[in-house]
């Protein structure tokens, strides 16, 4: 009786569980085989029937090659597989397997084979496999997706490395380790700011420190210093690089050369110079030409040896003073023309280097039959700036003044302290700016000139000179009365030549 | 040394080429007044009759070509030399008012006297 009730119950719960086992199998995502040891499936999932476009049928009872194609079963030898795990009742290592059932594309498998053991019997082997086609694909696409962003970051002309959030040195691409010279592996073991020039670090540092709590992203022109111990000049974008919690995990710096850049800047700085000789090279010449006829006259009162030892003494006298003349005038223009090498920055006595430029301005205006009325402070007035791109911007600005009043006018210089920056005005009593060309002066190639009087680059050049000074520079005017233009810059307080 | 001959007009603003004119006219004969602008040698031209004049191109005032013209008005057979440091000897303007008969003579900064002389020479009257 109680077997009896015993052999129910056990009968009962094998078939639950029989239930449970089945239930169990067709719900996982994988396909799972019973194989026994005569190769002989001996049951399959859904999952399985359904990949492989089966039915239990024409499944269960056949052999393993009635049931896969040959081609796999050969290639991946797994009946010499089932067969060892069931000899040695170990577990096969997972393998990767492609499959394609008749009409369907091909599947990437991942496999495993273990061995069914019952009561210390292998009676057979369970092989299990996982459809990974999909996770190949994707890992696929994000391998190739890396190696294009690699690739981007890699062939790009720009610097592009990544620091962590305190600068030390993650990545560093080719157009980097060309520049400076130091490789990406070298370039890991250091911060960023050990590449910047001792004067930069202290930026750099600010920029880092800030990096997460700024908008957008930070600019700065730093040079790089390079093995060779030299500096390239580079504009830097410093930007936070994000984690997927959007949280800043480390810096982002694009930087570009700028050495072809500043080459060709100080290329145009100097043509421009030697086209504002040029319009001034009929007040020079009458310049030098006038002390030049009183030295040679002298002379030649001198050759003739009749004069008393009274005008002897004086030509000799008028020939000394036309040379030093002469030569001033000739200090003058190397002094100008000279190239601009040095784009360092130093303190500049503005009021002295503004007095300088007009001098070379004197003899063009004085043919012209203009007037300068100058106003200077009594104060120092200083500038941090390039004396020699200052000195470019003034003169630009008084030969245009000049250049509007052919017939002759006033031109004024005013210089003043106002607060924290220095104010310049240059005003001419010229012709003056429409209304309608007032907005295009500072465009580059716009001019009014004929050709060969000018080539439209003087304004456009003064506006980035002055602009790179941190300063600005307007232009008012009324046609047929003349213009002023205002130059202001930062004032410097304290050093400085007197 | 002839008394009576007219002087010559010398109109420089710089002092020093007045004095060098002056000195090479005295030694060919001939008396001198020199003038610093165009204002100048008008206001000498009411009292004077000038046999010649070496105007300078770029005056203070007007251009020497102006004032050319303006003694022209007065005295449509006076001699006028240019002598400039702003002209050259092939220059356009200067061939021009050359032709025109508006000027006798130009004369480039810096000169030979023998060359003042020969014109002084050639053309005072």
């Amino acid at each position: 009786m109680e077997d009896k009730t015993l052999n129910a119950t056990g009968r009962d719960l094998s078939g639950r569980y029989e239930r449970l086992y089945t239930m169990l199998l067709d719900a996982i995502p994988s396909s799972v085989l019973l194989i026994d040891q005569n190769m002989c499936i001996v049951s399959a999932n859904r999952n399985f029937l359904e990949k492989g476009r089966r039915t239990l049928a024409n499944t269960i009872g056949y052999r393993l090659e009635e049931v896969f194609p040959t081609v796999i079963l050969d290639q991946m030898d797994i009946t010499k597989r089932i067969r060892q795990v069931i000899e040695k009742n170990q577990p096969a290592k997972g393998e990767r397997m492609t499959y394609r059932a008749p009409g369907v594309p091909i599947r990437i498998y991942y496999y495993s084979i273990l061995p069914f053991a019952w009561q210390g019997q292998v009676e057979g082997a369970v092989l299990l496999m996982d459809d990974v086609t999909e996770q190949v694909r994707l890992s696929e696409e994000v391998r190739q997706v890396e190696r294009h962003l690699a690739s981007i970051v890699e062939s790009a002309s720009d610097l592009v490395l990544s620091t962590d959030k305190k600068g030390r040195i993650l990545t560093w691409n080719a157009a980097a380790e060309r520049l400076s010279g130091y490789s990406a592996a070298e370039a890991q073991e250091h911060d960023f700011i050990d590449f910047c020039t001792n004067e930069d670090r202290k930026d750099i540092r600010e920029i880092f420190s800030r990096i997460d709590t700024r908008k957008h992203a930070q600019m700065k022109e730093c040079p790089l210093q390079t093995t060779k111990g030299t500096s390239v000049p580079v504009s830097w974008v410093f930007s936070p690089m994000k984690d997927s919690y959007n949280q800043t995990a480390g810096v982002v710096a694009v930087g570009r050369d700028l050495t072809e850049k500043r080459k060709l800047e100080t290329e145009l700085h100097q043509s421009q110079k030697y086209a504002a000789l040029g319009v001034m090279a009929g007040g020079i010449a009458h310049e030098i030409r006038n002390p030049l006829a009183i030295c040679s006259s002298s002379a030649q009162f001198l050759i003739e040896e009749d004069g008393t030892p009274e005008f002897r003494q004086e030509c000799a006298e008028k020939i000394h003073k036309g040379i030093q003349r002469t030569s001033a005038i000739i200090e003058n223009l190397l002094k100008y023309s000279h190239p601009t090498t040095t784009t360092r920055t130093t303190l500049v006595n503005l009021a002295s280097l503004i007095r300088e430029t007009l001098t070379l301005v004197t003899y063009h205006a004085n043919i012209l039959k203009i007037d300068m009325k100058t106003s200077f402070p009594r104060e120092p007035i200083t500038v941090q700036g390039v004396a020699t791109l200052l000195q470019q911007v003034f003169m630009n600005l008084f030969l245009n003044a000049i250049n509007a009043m052919p017939n002759g006018g006033c031109l004024g210089i005013d210089v003043k302290m106002d607060h924290q920056e220095v104010r310049v005005q240059v005003t001419d009593t010229g012709c003056g700016i429409s209304p309608r060309e007032i907005g295009k002066i500072f465009d580059p190639f716009y001019t009014t000139s004929i050709v060969g009087q000018g080539t439209g680059l003087g304004l456009s050049l003064s506006y980035s000179i002055v602009k790179q000074h941190q300063g600005t520079i307007e232009a008012e005017s009324v046609e047929g009365r003349g213009s002023v233009f205002t130059v202001k810059l930062p004032a410097r307080f304290g050093g400085g030549e007197p | 040394m002839n008394e009576k001959q007219a002087p010559i007009l010398v109109v420089d603003d710089e002092p020093e080429m007045c004095w060098i004119l002056e000195n090479i006219i005295r030694r060919t004969g001939f008396t001198c007044m020199t003038a610093l602008n165009a204002g100048e040698a008008m206001a000498l031209t009411k009292s004077n009759k000038f046999g010649m004049a070496f105007l300078d191109a770029k005056l203070p005032d007007i251009d020497g070509l102006d004032l050319a013209r303006k003694l022209r008005k007065t005295n449509a057979h006076l001699p006028i030399v240019i002598v400039s440091g702003y002209f050259y000897q092939d220059d356009p303007t200067i061939e021009g008012v050359l032709q025109e008969g508006l000027i006798n003579a130009f004369v480039g900064k810096p000169f030979d006297h023998d060359e003042i002389v020969r014109i002084i020479t050639h053309n005072a009257r």
